[in-house]
């Protein structure tokens, strides 16, 4: 009785002209020989090494991240592409095709569902790994340029989101890109409302914005314009910059931990790969459950005349959104996230430091981690304010007030250097005074050459304010509440600003130190306007409304 | 030289070949120096260069259309009589337009918040244009009085026709107090 031999079958089809052609190498033995083959003759994982130093498998070090964000990128692709058959970028059809995507199209309300839910993930997985990345120090010699690298993922990784969330023509999507185009607007010099800008001659229908709207308003061209950035152009630069990243790391030997004495390299194949299959795998499973359990928003129809009230930006530009109400359009929307882009790839050229790389090592670099996770808790707490704390009217909500409670008009703000009455007042005084402390808090902390007494400085500078906070309560000028506001913020910036670069980095060259400084000076600044116009409603400090400049 | 002269002279004869001037020794040619391979990759590089500049440059240009098919800015307010006292939110969903009357004629108001362009809503109890995006705060007047905004909401040309209807044209916008009080900004219409 003929039995079925699997064993012999396997190996006839193994050994088959057809299977030799496809996959070389014959029957799997497991030798190193195989495992190495594995890699280099694999296309797809050939980017690997064969074999990888064992830091880079450690799931508590890498997090994971890098590969998990890769892995919502592929997910991103393939969904994204599966839209775009049902989808058409005009005005007339874009919202109706959505709702066909969701209620019409079998499969189209959950692949809709993951591209949102991926798209939201991928931004949490690049800040995360950036975090990481940051902690432990691994963008130090000589990883700088990835980290720049890295840094500019990450802005496309929120550039792609921006573009993606016009297409579904509803009312998050035209005012989202109303705002962010607005802002565009505003950029100096090259926005006809931007500083200097009606000077060189920029209208609404000659500036950047014009290019960006392909129009003077959010229309047909935005629309397919963002159409064609969001599916071609941008995943075409992050592609391209993606392969620079990854080829990078491995020329880097993957990990930036320190070598210790006699470490021996494990096989890529199995090791890092089975790994990176199972974050893979477990991310899919991740957007998956949650497209079921859950839809993506969509807001009724955009209308171009009305705005819905309040109008909110996705949770990760809420932070931008909220930074808008203290800064001018030019200065929340095009410098600070310029100065955050440049500032963040600026970090491996200006922190010189050799102590903590490839460790959590908080103890070795106290000043670079403080301050990185000063500035990431606040893009987060201004995300919280803007997400959780503003209601109707873009007002402020405590958590346990309903929004439905009328809320009294917000008092009249004032300027503290503004042309009011003497014409010449701001020039005369306001751009001096201004100058000269900031220059004084720029230059200080490297001029004092001596350690200050952390404490010490921080009791005589908390002393000062608590006093200029007493003469104000007493005089009726404050209350308790914006007391406390001036001696946290104040506090804060200080302790921040200057206790900590006194302490730290006087000892730096002088363009690190100027640059660090510009840095923490401009993050610092933000704590100090949001206090002036809560607690104290100051709209400037320094205004000087003919040439649209406004502090 | 005969082949340049139409008209040849009678007594003009085809010259014989001039001989070569033996005596006189010829001047031997300047030679040619052959350019440089630093000079030429300069000039190549910079060709390349120049390019790719102008490549850039007319990409930009094509990101800017030259005909855009946007909506006509001037509409027709209606009859002027048809409105009360106050702030009018009739246009607003159609033409983002306020018309306000004043006891002396009417005012329009481009419902776009100076700030980034949001439309903000009339709140009458409080007497303040309310912006929902950043919390701008504008007065019946267009000034600011709260929040982000940089300056005052913008007034729109607004005139009478002879049949009693308003005229309103988005396209010719002024803001500043002074100004914008009068013609064209400004309809007069007393009789109530």
């Amino acid at each position: 009785m003929p039995t079925l031999d699997i064993e012999k079958i396997k190996k006839e089809v193994i050994d088959s002209q057809l299977w030799r052609s496809v996959f070389r190498g014959g029957v799997w033995k497991d030798t190193p020989r195989d495992r190495a083959g594995h890699i280099i003759g694999n296309v797809w994982l050939h980017l690997h090494p064969v074999k990888v130093r064992p830091r880079a498998l450690e799931w508590l070090y890498t997090w994971g991240m890098g590969g998990i964000s890769f892995a919502l990128y592929l997910i991103l692709t393939l969904t994204g592409v599966a839209l775009m058959f049902y989808y058409r970028p005009t005005i007339g059809l874009a919202y109706r095709d959505i709702k066909d995507l969701e209620f019409a199209v079998t499969l189209g309300m959950f692949l809709r569902n993951a591209h949102r839910w991926a798209a939201q993930a991928m931004v949490v997985a690049v800040i995360a790994h950036m975090v990481r990345v940051f902690l432990t120090g691994a963008y130090k010699k000589p990883r700088e340029f990835n980290w720049g690298i890295g840094v500019l993922l990450l802005t496309l990784t929120l550039f792609l989101s921006f573009t993606g969330y016009l297409l579904p023509w509803d009312q998050l999507a035209i005012w989202a890109v109303t705002v962010g185009t607005n802002m565009a607007g505003a950029t100096p010099v090259l926005g006809n409302e931007g500083p200097l800008g009606s000077l060189v001659g920029m209208r609404i229908n000659n500036d950047v914005r014009f290019t960006l709207l392909g129009g003077t308003m959010v229309g047909e061209n935005t629309l397919l314009r963002f159409y064609v950035m969001h599916c071609v152009a941008v995943p075409l630069v992050v592609g391209i910059l993606l392969i620079l990243h990854f080829w990078r790391i491995r020329k880097d030997s993957f990990s930036a931990a320190p070598y210790v004495a006699n470490e021996e390299k494990v096989d890529v194949w199995p090791h890092l790969v089975k790994r990176e299959y199972i974050a893979a795998a477990a991310t899919v499973i991740f957007i998956m459950v949650w497209s079921i359990l859950q839809n993506a928003p969509l807001e009724a129809i955009a209308n171009p005349n009305v705005t819905t009230n309040p109008s909110k930006a996705p949770w990760y530009f809420v932070g931008l959104q909220e930074l808008l109400v203290y800064f001018d359009p030019w200065i929340a929307g095009v410098v600070m996230p310029g100065l955050i882009i440049v500032g963040l790839i600026a970090i491996p050229y200006i922190d010189t430091n050799p102590k903590g790389i490839g460790s959590y090592a908080w103890k070795d670099r106290p000043f670079a981690n403080t301050l990185f996770m000063l500035g990431v808790f606040m893009w987060f707490a201004l995300i919280y304010i803007g997400y959780a704390l503003r209601g109707p009217n873009y007002a402020w909500y405590w958590p346990w007030e309903d929004w439905l409670m009328p809320k009294a008009a917000p008092p009249p703000t004032w300027s503290v250097f503004g042309p009011q009455g003497v014409a010449a007042y701001s020039m005369l005084l306001g751009i001096p005074l201004m100058g000269a402390v900031t220059a004084a808090w720029m230059l200080l902390p490297k001029l004092i050459q001596k350690e200050l007494d952390g404490k010490k400085t921080m009791g005589a500078f908390l002393g000062a304010v608590a006093l200029v906070a007493a003469i104000g309560m007493a005089l009726g000028k404050m209350g308790a509440i914006e007391g406390a506001f001036l001696l946290f913020f104040t506090g804060a910036s200080f302790y921040y600003g200057f206790v900590l670069p006194q302490r730290h980095i006087r000892t730096l060259d002088w363009p690190r130190y100027l640059v660090t400084m510009v840095l923490v000076v401009s993050t610092m600044s933000v704590l100090l306007k949001m206090c002036a116009r809560l607690a104290f409603n100051i709209k400037y400090v320094l205004t000087i409304p003919s040439i649209s400049m406004n502090f | 030289m005969s082949e340049t002269n139409p008209n040849p002279a009678p007594d003009s004869t085809p010259k014989a070949p001039a001989a070569p001037v033996a005596a006189a020794p010829a001047k031997p040619a300047a030679p040619v120096k052959p350019i440089s391979r630093g000079d030429f990759l300069w000039a190549g590089w910079s060709m390349l260069a120049a390019f790719f500049a102008a490549s850039a440059a007319a990409g930009a240009r094509f990101m800017f259309p030259n005909v855009i098919y946007e909506p006509s800015q001037k509409f027709n307010a209606g009859q002027a009589s048809g409105y009360d006292l106050g702030v009018s939110t009739k246009w607003l969903n159609e033409q983002r337009v306020w018309i306000v009357r004043t006891p002396s004629g009417f005012y329009a108001m481009w419902a776009r918040c100076t700030h980034l362009g949001c439309t903000p809503n009339w709140w009458g109890d409080q007497n303040r244009f309310k912006c929902p995006c950043h919390g701008s705060n504008y007065t019946l007047d267009g000034d600011v009085i709260a929040g982000p905004a940089p300056m005052p909401l913008w007034r729109t040309k607004v005139e009478l026709a002879p049949t009693g209807d308003l005229i309103v044209d988005k396209a010719v916008l002024e803001n500043k107090p002074g100004k914008r009080e009068h013609a064209p900004y400004f309809a007069n219409y007393a009789s109530a």
